[in-house]
């Protein structure tokens, strides 16, 4: 299965043309931070809404050091290593947080990082930096998109082999365990902290990489380029056909992407006002977030199956009906208005309580 | 309880004069010294020093709130005492957090399963396995040799713990979706793919049926004429008797009595604290 996709990606760009080529390395690049998103957030658990800010991270790395001379190759390696060290970092405070106070702060540190961008001239203020040069090394630049193209889709081959064999291993297990009960993690031994910092890390290190080579491609980073519609593009595009799956994140991410093309055209039509592409997109995000969460819990590939398994004489997978964490808390939220329900999914149980 | 005692908190520890040899000579596997810990000023555990040897079973009973399962928190590291120590083969680890005593093969089973829901059967076995396998995140990314090793023996070790269990059947079953005698079943699946060197079992036949308590009391006789060191907290005044070397009786969170279970259950302090539930109390200390 991923030899095929890896054969195909490698064609695909073949055949298109130079702005469905634009389209997708972008749609490459945002698979590779999906799937480091779907990692932290259907696997472990943990809610990112400002997962951009390490994308943003990443693109400014690489932009900064290239731009004072360091190889851009260097650049592009040191991109993915500043993320994760800054999602360590910041993971110590607020990974103590969960459900929805995690996803506030998560969001609150993108808009701190951009407004620190937009307020710091070293980093080039609101106006960002242009005339980022092209990857290379020495003379010999990665001019044509095609190449990109090719690098992208590589990383993201390799971003889903490496997250596949991490989710079906120990430590793949562990943080599975940890996002049902953390103190029954830590009583088999798991040593929760380091673990959610691993992975948000890990998270963040894809999102740094991708952001890097958008940069190298795009040659143009301002905080504007990375605003919180991203995140939360990011989320819908992970939540889509279920969270946790690596499949579901590259087809959720292609999906989205494709769709905000087409809305994007919609929206541009002639005679339509000036503010309808972002109405559309945000109006879908809605949308289909509302649609996920209420109806189709699990995403739309295990909903799916689930359809398919009812047949007569099918077998019903019981991990079909599994709602991730952040959905639960989610949909506790969705519903919360409702009488009935006291206690959202999200708050922490007594025995956590008591532990703090 | 003296009120000096509420006001002595977790920073009031003696200091480590302790010799971890006990009374008889021999080092114990599990000792604790003075152990107490209180929930809003009253004391769930007052002052509770015992010791453990290597390869004995000790039963635990006392009536409701005497105190067991935050005795077995505390051991296992899920409460951190307000004063005494606790030396686990010489060294002490009342400072440890639960992950850490974890590692040195202090297992509990819980009263109330703690299952992962949305793995199965199996991978709630293999996650026993966690504290002596190694391998990290880098490793299993990469499907270097450790990764793939480990993962062999992971599987291979918990196949034989559900075996043990008698739930081979069930090994792909969602865990949340067992009933809950087979939830117990599992948890000490899990436990016995953690290869433990202490194992804390906090009324594990509470809830189940006769035949299941008797499978379980074979399957306990057997772990420990392997030589596993247990601790047993159990209602069941003939079930624990039927198992244990040694039976500690807890009272309001002290130790009221401890001996071989035929001559405890004899004591007419225990037969008071059973029996007389609340109103022979202030006579008896």
């Amino acid at each position: 299965m991923i030899l095929l996709l890896a054969a195909a990606s490698f064609l695909l760009p073949l055949w298109l043309s130079s702005a469905n080529l634009t389209v997708y390395i972008l749609l490459g690049l945002y698979a590779v931070t999906a799937i480091g998103l779907s990692l932290l957030m259907g696997l472990a658990g943990q809610v990112s809404l400002g997962q951009a800010v390490f994308f943003a991270i990443g693109a400014y790395t690489a932009a900064v050091l290239s731009l004072h001379g360091l190889s851009t190759v260097v650049a592009l390696v040191l991109a993915p290593l500043l993320a994760a060290a800054v999602a360590a970092v910041v993971g110590v405070p607020i990974l103590r947080l969960r459900g929805h106070h995690l996803a506030f702060a998560t969001l609150a540190f993108q808009l701190i990082v951009l407004s620190v961008i937009t307020n710091t001239p070293f980093l080039g203020g609101g106006l960002g930096f242009t005339a980022v040069p092209g990857l290379g090394i020495g003379k010999a630049t990665l001019s044509s998109s095609l190449g990109y193209a090719w690098l992208t889709w590589g990383l993201t081959v390799v971003v889903m082999v490496v997250t596949l064999n991490l989710i079906r291993s120990r430590p793949g297990r562990a943080l599975r365990a940890l996002a049902t009960s953390e103190a029954a993690a830590e009583s088999v031994g798991v040593p929760v902290v380091r673990y959610k910092l691993a992975v948000f890390a890990l998270s963040a290190a894809y999102a740094g990489v991708a952001g890097g080579i958008y940069v190298f491609f795009i040659g143009y980073a301002s905080p504007g380029s990375f605003p919180v519609e991203l995140s939360v593009e990011l989320v819908v595009m992970v939540v889509i056909f279920g969270l946790g799956s690596v499949w579901g994140a590259l087809f959720g991410a292609a999906g989205i992407s494709v769709l905000m093309q087409v809305l994007n055209q919609v929206g541009t039509l002639h005679g339509m006002p000036q503010y309808m592409p972002t109405l559309l997109s945000y109006a879908a995000y809605g949308l289909i977030l509302v649609v996920i969460v209420m109806f189709l819990p699990a995403g739309v590939l295990p909903g799916l199956r689930r359809l398919w398994a009812r047949r007569p004489g099918g077998r019903e997978d019981p991990m079909s009906r599994q709602i991730a964490p952040p959905i639960a808390s989610l949909r506790s939220l969705l519903r919360s208005t409702r009488p009935k329900t006291t206690r959202a999914d999200g708050t922490p149980s007594p025995e956590q309580t008591r532990r703090q | 309880m003296s009120p000096e005692d509420v006001t002595r908190g977790p920073a009031a520890r003696p200091p480590a004069t302790e010799s971890p040899v006990g009374p008889s000579g021999v080092v114990p596997l599990l000792r604790t010294e003075d152990l107490a810990r209180s929930f809003g000023g009253v004391f769930a555990v007052a002052e509770v020093s015992m010791s453990v040897a290597r390869g004995e079973m000790r039963g635990v009973i006392g009536a409701n709130g005497a105190g067991k399962s935050t005795l077995f928190n505390l051991i296992s590291g899920h409460l951190t005492p307000n004063r005494g120590t606790i030396s686990y083969g010489g060294k002490r680890i009342e400072h440890l957090a639960p992950h850490e005593r974890a590692r040195l093969r202090i297992s509990i089973v819980f009263q109330t399963a703690r299952l992962f829901a949305g793995m199965t059967v199996l991978e709630n076995v293999m996650m026993g396995a966690h504290v002596w396998s190694r391998h990290g995140f880098f490793e299993a990314a990469l499907r270097l040799p450790r990764h793939r090793k480990e993962e062999r023996e992971i599987r291979s070790k918990a196949e034989e713990a559900l075996e043990r269990v008698g739930m081979t059947p069930w090994a792909a079953t969602e865990a949340e979706s067992l009933p809950l005698g087979q939830q117990r079943s599992l948890q000490v699946a899990r436990v016995l793919c953690s290869k433990p060197a202490l194992l804390l079992l906090d009324e594990p036949a509470s809830g189940l049926r006769a035949e299941e308590k008797e499978s379980l009391a074979g399957l306990l006789e057997q772990l420990k004429a392997e030589g596993l060191t247990m601790m047993l907290i159990e209602h069941d005044v003939g079930f624990v008797s039927g198992l244990a070397d040694t039976v500690t009786v807890l009272d309001l969170g002290r130790v009221i009595a401890e001996g071989p279970p035929d001559e405890v259950t004899q004591d007419p302090a225990v037969i008071a604290a059973y029996i007389g539930e609340g109103r022979g109390r202030a006579q008896r200390h």
